[in-house]
């Protein structure tokens, strides 16, 4: 409780001393360049609410937290990057950039899709009657071992994306000027989050997928092949991950093994601040974490002068996850308490 | 692996095994260890590498099945042809990987897959063209696998001691950097006058893998011991269980006082450095303590571990450093008061990161403990403590001197870690025994049953966090006088996964099993150089593997074991209470694990 | 006083009341049994005065103290213990281990007495385990000599339920709470723990609140019955006042059955 209180008051004092600084000052922001950073927080949040739909039907219908989602995210990125290698030697990137970004996204939502369901087969099945303690460290061994994989396969360093010239620049929407890539990434989210919304919804496999997320032994017994729905549970939302992978590296024109850690947690604590196993919820999350995150540091610890507050980024997220599973880890559309074991 | 049919079984078996090669050769492995000379000159690690697939898929292609309910076992002609044949697929598969590499530019190939170098294609391929390289391939594979079956159809007498000694060979063959080094100083301090003579028999200084002798020689004495063991090994525990009373304090002291004779001589006859690999086990060793008494104990997974080393580290450098040390605190302490203190910041820390976690159930604790262990890592890096922690250069001048004794010297060090890990031991296994080992034991079985015996799970949640912090600071604190200085980079999470691994490895909750652990994932690949490259991605193997195929860990803890199995114990084993352990004895000799 | 005393007790889970107003006596070395037909809110009952739940209204007091808002381990210490509906055994740790979890509220030593194993700390210890194999010896044969050492989940399932009235003994309690003892049993077991209720008081000079449904057993043991039914005292009294009482009788039987 005490640490609650303490967390607001600081918030909101460091928040006010921001927002009172004189407009000469170094630290000061400007108007635009709140905008900027609020910009960049959604396309980010887009991000991370695609990667949190995997976790939270994953969550949903296993009730384990997929650790090694965020490895998948990253292959699907590696994928990508390795045929936007091949598109771009041969010019076709540039020539054709429409066609192209469909395809690098089809590539990396086959592979991410493709690794997912791996993961599942191989380290998750065997152990669907575990005691908890054991999916989780599977999960966080078969993350290593991606992680690794890949580093071994194809190098430790930073590789660079090519650039789609098309995707430089900026729109103007609403008066905003937001970065072409940007509104990819934006436009992305949206079209998966009301897809997957419509798919559980309307489709025989979605309402399969709801049965077995609230009962796996009833939905056996009324006819539902459960690993299937799983295999495609964990199908989807690998696709999900895989075009965030795709659409992240085109945007940050960089992949690189670890580079599914942190977007990984910071995901999860998406999905987990909207409510697991809610898909509004993870979009809802999504949004709001990459918002604070992007405005959070400049807000509350310039006025104080806290040098580089953006290096504590990763901070506010990891703090809003600890805040959140300690005092509310139903999330904002879920229920207020913990789930009875 | 279960087929419905033994070919179906025979065919994803050697499918399964083509990959296996072909992803190790992939992901670099075969490359990296070609200069590993594990037996002779001819058998190489990288050439096990190759092999094992194909062996291994024999193998447990002709494992008895269970069909209908019923075991099955097949005859023994038909399991070696299904063991042939899953081989020969392994050969075909990994040929057919080698031909595939082939097609596009080699340039092409190896900008992708970095290494897929000519080298490696001809290691795999025996420097053949692509055609009789297959032929290789599959023939080698096929007799792999068809001894592999073989061996499986050997009888459980037999066949034990023939894999028990097939590990020890390679465990000696991997110990090549270690051993010799023992055997020379041994002969030195023998005043041998030609001491290499003492090792080369065993090991070549040629090549410094196993000479074909020494490898003979281990398999042999290998099966000799697993086969006396299966014989005389029930009788002799029985013997040492049914120890009259008086007689036990002796047997466990002179137990005691040989081991403690080994560790005094153990840095001295291994040269420098060995003696820092064994320091370096030594901390982890230190930590994985720690951490079993909030995981294996408690049952609390706790997933950022390296908060608490980052504490103790920080600590001790900042109260110990001199000079200009980056942080802007000089109290310049001594080591002995240091420690007290950094117990205390201990304590403090698995209060405060226990405190907010008390209500979280598994996943959701295992979590946030790891967004600690993450805001652990920004702080210490940061620029807003770069005042007091030195930024991103971290800390220098931690004082490596002190009881007049230079600790920067491996040999010395390796006591100190000792004498630390020897306390955490005695506190581990005396806290394991105590009413609060009961009551987290009941805990970890039923939290609100165990609530309404009068457990304050409150009170004995925060006591695992403090003890574990306690000693995970402790292991910080001696990393600083390690090394000397510390750098903020190295405190992230693989710290705490691989401390995590370490107890998997070993048996959760299991003393022993910590010990084995530390030694089979810090002492091993920091002997190999060749395996530092991949440590990671064996972690992560062993994580998964271990939690598949034996969750309860290499020595298991009893009580552990059949929480995670679940298994009917038979009455039998129990004993008429002569034979098996009583609780009595547990406590008075210290029984397997608990 | 009564060492057991409730009033107006009320515990409502969304819209529906598991207990409405209960008022409810219990004096010391007594035996009563609580009746009542599915749902009456009995397991509720216990649940709320061990401190499972929270009340929404009303008084507990046992032996003096307060019992609203106290966690269930605070209640334990205080001498009232319970078993469960379905056996809740600490199903790897062994016979003798289980019994000796009862006497965790009955010690005190710490992190301090068990490293450094001082003398007072070991005789804890021994007390403990006598304490324990007393508990478990209150059960004759069944759960002594090579049984000590067994996992408690290889026990038969009658000798896993006295294990749970044996490990909630050993927490050296007043008064026990025991929520359908013989469910489960066969005859001659059921009519086994009969004996032992009796003897519970006895020997070991225990009050005794007993859920049952098999009225056999409450016949045979009961001082006082209380009948409960959505929540509320319907009846009270010897077995026989109780038997026979209609409102009881429409409880279980329905309205019909009243008229005979």
């Amino acid at each position: 409780m005490i640490l609650f209180v303490v967390i607001v008051v600081g918030v909101t004092y460091g928040t006010w001393k921001t927002l009172t600084l004189p407009e000469g000052s170094p630290r000061h922001l400007s108007g635009p360049a709140w905008r900027d950073l609020v910009v960049f927080g959604v396309a980010q949040g887009s991000v991370y609410g695609l990667i949190a739909l995997g976790y939270t039907m994953v969550y949903g219908v296993l009730r384990m937290i997929n650790f090694a989602h965020g490895e998948v995210f990253m292959c699907g990125a590696f994928a990508s990057f390795f045929v936007a290698g091949t598109l771009d030697s041969s010019g076709f990137l540039n020539r054709n950039p429409v066609g192209s970004i469909v395809i690098l996204i089809l590539v990396g939502m086959l592979v991410s899709a493709g690794v997912a369901v791996l993961v599942e087969r191989v380290a998750y099945r065997p152990l669907r009657n575990a005691p908890r303690l054991v999916p989780l460290i599977t999960a966080i061994g078969a993350s290593l071992f991606l992680q690794n994989s890949v580093r071994g396969f194809f190098g430790v360093q930073t590789q660079g994306y090519p650039d789609i010239d098309v995707l430089d620049g900026r729109w103007t929407i609403l008066g905003i000027p937001i970065l072409k890539a940007q509104v990819l990434m934006i436009a992305a989210a949206v079209v998966g989050m009301v897809g997957l919304t419509l798919f559980v919804a309307r489709t025989r496999t979605g309402k399969s997928m709801r049965a077995v997320a609230e009962d796996k032994e009833i939905a056996s017994l009324m006819g539902i092949d459960v690993d299937k729905v799983i295999v495609k549970t964990f199908a989807i939302g690998g696709m999900l991950a895989g075009v965030a992978g795709v659409l992240y590296a085109l945007v940050f024109s960089v992949v690189h093994p670890l580079m599914g850690f942190v977007p990984g947690i910071k995901a999860f604590t998406a999905a987990v601040l909207g409510g697991i196993g809610s898909i509004t919820g993870a979009a809802l999350g999504g949004l709001i974490l990459g918002i604070l995150e992007s405005v959070g540091p400049s807000l509350f610890l310039n006025g104080s002068h806290v040098p580089s507050p953006n290096q504590l980024r990763d901070v506010v997220a990891f703090t809003i996850l600890v805040l959140v599973l300690i005092f509310r880890p139903g999330g904002i559309l879920g229920a207020g308490g913990p789930e009875k074991v | 692996m279960s087929g419905r049919t033994l070919a179906g079984t025979a065919v994803k078996a050697g499918l399964l095994g083509g990959l296996a090669v072909v992803y190790v050769a992939a992901v670099g492995m075969i490359g990296s260890f070609v200069a590993l000379n594990l037996i002779g000159e001819q058998v190489t690690m990288s050439r096990v590498l190759m092999a094992l697939p194909a062996f291994l898929a024999g193998y447990l292609v002709a494992r008895p099945r269970v069909q209908g309910g019923v075991v099955q076992r097949a005859a023994t002609g038909v399991a070696v042809l299904a063991g042939t044949g899953a081989g020969v697929l392994t050969g075909a598969v990994t040929a057919a990987g080698l031909a595939l590499a082939k097609v596009p530019s080699p340039d092409t190939v190896r900008g992708i897959f970095e290494r897929v170098t000519p080298a490696l294609f001809h290691t795999i391929s025996f420097g053949q063209s692509v055609p009789t390289a297959a032929l290789l391939l599959m023939l080698a594979g096929g007799a792999l696998g068809g001894v592999g079956a073989l061996l499986q159809m050997l009888p459980e007498t037999y066949r034990r001691p023939i894999n028990v000694a097939l590990m020890c060979t390679l465990l000696m063959a991997l110990l090549q950097r270690l051993i010799p080094t023992i055997l020379i100083q041994l002969a030195l301090k023998f005043g041998s006058a030609s001491p290499r003579e003492w090792s080369n028999w065993l090991y070549s200084s040629r090549f410094s893998g196993l000479t074909v002798i020494g490898s003979v020689v281990v398999f042999a004495a290998s099966v000799a011991v697993a086969l006396l063991w299966a014989n005389q090994g029930p009788k002799l525990r029985a013997r040492a269980g049914s120890l009259a009373g008086n007689r036990r304090p002796f047997v466990t002291g002179g137990a005691a006082v040989a081991i403690l004779a080994l560790l005094f001589v153990l840095p001295i006859l291994s040269g420098s450095v060995v003696s820092l690999v064994l320091g370096t086990v030594g901390i982890f060793l230190l930590m994985g303590l720690g951490l079993n008494i909030v995981v294996g104990y408690a049952g609390l997974l706790d997933l950022g571990y390296v908060a608490f080393f980052a504490v103790g580290a920080y600590m001790m450098g900042v109260l110990t450093a001199t000079g200009d040390s980056g942080s802007s605190l000089h109290p310049q302490l001594p080591f002995l008061v240091a420690i007290p203190l950094v117990m205390l910041a201990a304590a403090f820390t698995g209060v405060l990161i226990g405190a907010p976690v008390l209500r979280l159930r598994g996943d959701y604790l295992a979590i946030v403990t790891l967004g600690f262990g993450e805001i652990a890592r920004v702080l210490a890096v940061s620029d807003l403590l770069k005042k007091y922690l030195g930024g991103p250069l971290g800390l220098y001048h931690i004082p490596q001197h002190f009881l007049g004794v230079g600790f920067n010297d491996p040999e010395k060090f390796f006591y100190l870690v000792t004498a630390f890990v020897l306390l955490a031991l005695y506190v581990s296994w005396r806290l394991a025994r105590s009413r609060i080992g009961r009551a987290w034991t009941a805990m970890r079985e039923d939290e609100q049953v165990a609530e309404a015996m009068g457990i304050s799970t409150v009170k004995y949640k925060l006591l695992a966090f403090s003890m574990g912090a306690a000693i995970g600071c402790l292991s910080g604190a001696l990393f600083a006088v390690q090394i000397g200085s510390l750098e903020p980079l190295g405190f992230n999470i693989i710290v705490s996964i691989t401390a995590l691994a370490v107890i998997i490895l070993g048996g959760m909750g299991s003393i022993p099993g910590v010990i084995v652990g530390a030694l089979v994932l810090i002492g091993i690949p920091n002997l190999l150089d060749e395996f530092q490259a991949y440590r990671l991605l064996i972690y992560g193997g062993v994580l998964v593997g271990i939690m598949i195929l034996r969750p309860q860990g290499l020595v298991p803890n009893t009580r552990r074991a059949r929480e995670l199995l679940e298994e009917e114990i038979e009455q039998d084993q129990w004993g008429k209470g002569t034979g098996g352990p009583s609780i009595d004895a547990t406590v008075a000799v210290g029984g397997a694990g608990e | 006083m009564s060492l057991l005393e409730v009033r107006g007790l009320s515990k409502r889970f969304g819209g529906l009341y598991a207990l409405r107003e209960l008022d409810l006596d219990v004096d010391e070395g007594e035996i009563v049994s609580v009746i009542g037909p599915n749902g009456a809110g009995k397991t509720t009952f216990f649940n709320v005065i061990t401190g499972i739940y929270a009340p929404d209204g009303g008084r507990s007091t046992f032996d003096g103290h307060n019992l609203v808002g106290l966690k269930p381990n605070k209640i334990t210490k205080l001498r009232m213990a319970r078993t469960f509906q379905t056996v809740h055994l600490f199903p790897n740790m062994t016979v003798l281990e289980n019994a000796m979890v009862g006497q965790h509220c009955r010690t005190r030593s710490g992190l301090l007495g068990a490293i450094l194993q001082l003398p007072s700390t070991r005789a804890e210890e021994q007390r403990v385990r006598e304490k324990a194999r007393d508990a478990l010896s209150f059960f004759g044969s069944r759960l002594v000599g090579y049984r000590f050492d067994q996992p408690a989940s290889a026990l038969s399932y009658a000798n896993r339920r006295r294990l749970e009235i044996a490990r909630a003994l050993a927490t050296e309690p007043k008064l026990l709470l025991l929520d359908e003892p013989t469910a489960g049993m066969n005859p001659r077991e059921t009519e086994e723990m009969t004996h032992l209720i009796g003897r519970l008081r006895q020997e070991r000079g225990l009050t005794v609140v007993v859920i049952e449904h098999d009225m056999r057993v409450v016949k045979g043991v009961s001082d006082r019955v209380i009948a409960l039914d959505y929540g509320r005292k319907i009846a009270e009294g010897s077995y026989d006042d109780v038997a026979h009482d209609e409102q009881v009788i429409e409880a279980y039987l329905g309205r019909k059955a009243v008229t005979r």
